[in-house]
């Protein structure tokens, strides 16, 4: 079960990559009208 | 309009032929005409925006004319192609727009033009610098919850291998990696979701105070410390178990009861505080000369004359000078059947115009519109404490000050055997102690209530009166005015012989609609109805109003003969007066000669009052069935009229009619009754009774056409029907019994929890889980008061 020793580390960077994302959310008002955030990114630019 | 609208807009507001259809072309008419230069005053930024570091500012506005999200892609795109607007969010759930701009780069009448070209309205939130404020804590709230819920799920993964392995099947190394992989991964749960309980636990150990974060934060803190033992030296004392998990948890449940508590906390406060959505930005004033010149409220002052178009709230309080409409009045009411307006009749901020145009003449001006004195009211009845939560607060230091003695015992006693135990012990009597439920139990149940009623169209204006209308037993009405109408109305008119019918109409209407008096305003309504009111007839060269008695007036007619006419008491107009029936009253109109026309006046019964006593009959009767009077009108009013009225209404042969009372006489009764051992509630003129009202254990007073702040009263009723009063008896009983259980239940989940924390037997995440699941009870038994009939 050596590949643990990789695979834990990983998991925990991926975590913190995780949240950063939720992060970014909050800060972009993601969660704000989720019916607009949807459309947004068919708008033009 | 321009080539470019007809590409951007849906396809339903398209102009077609020079002809707009639809609300945004209506609206486009509307705005195209609106100046938006007033909004560039630096001084009014600050009421619908919050300034940021760097010069930017960010503003949140109404936007009109949406009616589906794509009409929110077209106004952000708009708003974003002006230089110097750095973003726009338009939100199409509530119909508001957040611009952040900068303020060297743009002024916001330009970005207010640019959304308004594109057929859309946007109009600057007063106390929308409140809104960016409440917008952004939440915001932070999210985040916390989120991080916390994220990290609790994955540390619980990490320790997952722990909870399933037997002894030694996992091999040290990834046991290591595992123990570490925890704390990463709590680390953020401490730094960021647990700020607000560290923050105010240092607040509170600076000052030397105690609150309730100071024993949660105590116990989190323990758990972290004791779990980062574990991590670094597995072999030593702490190295036996982690409680990352336990933790992260608690911190969870923690968050999901505050988020509840502060949803709960801004849908009360936002229904209590009227007034936002419901004024409009700017008016319409009338300048004479120049004609109709658009200007943001705030500049209004008493004596101007607005324009208030079609479908538009009106500005401030004011008299209608020239137009005929209807209003909605449900925001200050709650009733919402128009209600027909003419020339001579007040309307208020925040009402609606539904018909036609109108002129209005403003009175009051921003705070002191009926509207501005109902939330100031609201404001401050936030602030009167119920007894039973003063009661809560003075226990809640000596209680918090057992909790940590509590710990510390726990913690002393289990170190010399199993220090282990002995810790968890502390965290969790630190924890389950928590009184969150118990300083929610009874405040949420009140704001609930008192929001509920303001619905229905009365405000309390002291908490602490929910309290007492509970053990409330007898009720005192007054008549004139309370259980009848504030307005009489003309039953029937008797000519003299000799003189005609509709001279003597015409001139009795002049008189009448040159007073506000209730008498005259019944006499100008029965003369307009027959179709006989008219300006043109007469000149008007003098009115005298004598408080009480009556009005006279000199008229000059179109051939230049000048009478002299009177109307009013039988004294005033010097004639002997005239047997009335029960129940009327009658009225003069005399001149110099004698005696014209008598008017029968009637007062009616307010809507729903023989229902509302009936309901009161029951109620009362329930709470003390013993005694056997429940109801009383206590009137300086007639025998005849105040018996035939309480015939009218229902009353039994146990309950009182006192007629001819003097306010001595009431106070006298008042007192008699509070001998006898009743509890009772006056409902009377708030004005000029309020000695007797003061006397009372609580009192009602009806609000139409006074001053708010005058109205010394616990609770005020702006609904014309007296139902609201009925209602509030028996939501007292909901609200009181409702306290009691959510009291009932924090005390019982507290004091039963303890010894179990105490023996070791609770971990901290149960005893989270605990916590926030009481919260959440409490709660949402506060909001069944929000339904009708509990």
């Amino acid at each position: 079960m050596d590949i643990l020793l990789l695979l834990i580390p990983l998991s925990v960077c991926l975590a913190l990559l995780i949240v950063v994302g939720l992060w970014w959310a909050v800060n972009t008002d993601q969660f704000e009208d989720l019916d607009r955030q949807g459309e947004k990114i068919l708008d033009r630019d | 309009m321009s080539a470019s609208l007809s590409t951007d807009l849906p396809q339903r507001v398209q102009s077609q032929g020079g002809e707009t259809i639809g609300l945004a072309g209506a609206i486009n008419d509307h705005i195209s005409h609106t100046p938006w230069e007033s909004f560039d005053d630096q001084a009014k930024w600050k009421a619908f925006s919050q300034r940021s570091d760097d010069g930017c500012w960010v503003s949140q506005v109404k936007v009109q004319g949406m009616h589906c999200s794509a009409c929110a892609a077209i106004v952000e795109q708009r708003l974003k192609e002006v230089p110097g607007v750095l973003s726009a969010q338009v939100d199409s759930l509530t119909a508001r727009a957040r611009i952040v701009w900068q303020e060297n780069a743009v002024k916001p009448s330009r970005w207010l033009a640019a959304a308004s070209e594109g057929g859309y309205a946007l109009l600057p939130i007063q106390g929308g610098d409140a809104l960016e404020i409440a917008r952004l804590a939440k915001r932070a709230m999210l985040w916390r919850w989120l991080v916390a819920g994220f990290c609790m799920m994955q540390v619980m993964m990490y320790a997952w291998p722990n909870y399933s392995a037997g002894p030694g099947e996992i091999d040290p190394t990834s046991d290591r990696l595992l123990r570490w992989a925890s704390l990463l991964l709590t680390l953020p749960v401490i730094l960021f979701s647990c700020g607000p309980f560290f923050r105010a636990a240092w607040n509170d150990i600076l000052h030397g105070r105690i609150s309730m974060d100071l024993p949660v934060s105590l116990g989190i803190a323990l758990t972290f410390i004791v779990s980062t033992a574990a991590v670094v030296e597995p072999k030593g004392m702490w190295g036996a178990e982690l409680y990352f998990d336990s933790l992260t948890m608690l911190v969870f449940f923690l968050l999901t009861g505050r988020w509840l508590e502060l949803q709960l906390k801004q849908k009360v406060v936002g229904q209590l505080e009227m007034g936002a959505d419901l004024l409009p930005v700017s008016a319409q004033l009338l300048d004479g000369s120049q004609g109709a010149k658009t200007v943001p409220i705030h500049s209004l002052n008493a004596g101007d004359v607005i324009q208030v178009r079609t479908g538009e709230s009106f500005a401030a309080d004011g008299v209608i000078a020239y137009g005929q409409s209807e209003t909605e009045e449900s925001a200050l009411t709650g009733e919402a059947l128009p209600v027909a307006k003419g020339v001579g009749d007040l309307v208020y901020a925040g009402t609606t115009n539904l018909s036609s145009p109108l002129h209005v003449k403003l009175t009051k001006v921003g705070t002191d519109t009926r509207l501005g004195q109902m939330n100031h009211l609201m404001q401050a009845s936030l602030h009167s404490k119920p007894q039973i939560v003063q009661l809560a607060d003075r226990i809640a230091k000596p209680f918090l000050v057992t909790v940590l003695i509590l710990a510390a015992i726990a913690l002393l006693y289990w170190w010399p055997t199993d220090p282990h135990r002995g810790v968890l012990a502390a965290i969790a009597v630190l924890i389950v102690t928590c009184p969150c439920a118990l300083a929610l139990a009874a405040p949420a149940a009140f704001l609930s209530s008192a929001s509920a009623l303001a619905k229905e169209g009365l405000l309390v204006r002291d908490l602490t009166a929910l309290e007492r209308l509970e053990r409330v037993d007898h009720m005192v009405f007054d008549k004139t005015g309370t259980l009848t109408q504030t307005t009489l109305s003309v039953l029937s008119v008797e000519v003299t012989e000799g003189y005609s019918v509709e001279q003597v109409l015409r001139w009795a209407g002049v008189l009448g609609s040159n007073s506000l008096h209730a008498v005259s305003q019944a006499v100008r309504q029965y003369v307009d109805v027959a179709g006989l009111a008219s300006g043109e007839e007469f000149e008007v060269l003098g009115i005298q109003e004598f408080a009480g008695l009556g009005v006279q007036g000199v008229l000059s007619s179109k051939n230049g003969a000048q009478m002299a006419y009177k109307l009013g008491s039988d004294r005033f107009c010097g004639i002997l007066p005239k047997t009335s029936a029960i129940g009327q009253r009658a009225v003069y109109l005399s001149d110099d000669h004698g005696l014209l026309a008598t008017f029968y006046l009637s007062e009616q019964l307010r809507p729903d009052a023989a229902k509302t006593i009936a309901v009161l009959h029951d109620v009362l009767n329930q709470r003390s069935p013993s005694m056997r009077s429940h109801l009383s009108i206590m009137s300086g009013d007639s025998a005849q009229s105040v018996k035939a009225i309480a015939d009218k209404l229902g009353w039994d042969s146990h309950d009182q009619v006192l007629s001819e009372c003097s306010a001595k006489d009431k106070l006298a009764g008042l007192q008699a009754l509070r001998s006898k051992g009743y509890r009772v509630a006056m409902v009377g003129d708030g004005i000029n009774d309020s000695p007797v009202l003061a006397a009372a254990d609580v009192s009602f007073a009806p609000v139409q056409g006074a001053a708010l702040a005058s109205v010394k009263a616990d609770f005020l009723l702006t609904s014309a029907s007296l139902a609201p009063i009925a209602l509030a008896r028996k939501q007292a009983d909901d609200t009181m019994r409702i306290v009691r259980q959510n009291l009932t239940w924090a005390l019982i989940y507290n004091l039963s929890c303890v010894p179990l924390a105490l023996a070791g037997v609770l971990t901290p995440w149960m005893a989270g889980l605990g916590m926030a699941l009481s919260s959440l009870l409490v709660l949402m038994n506060s909001l069944r008061l929000q339904r009708k009939g509990v």
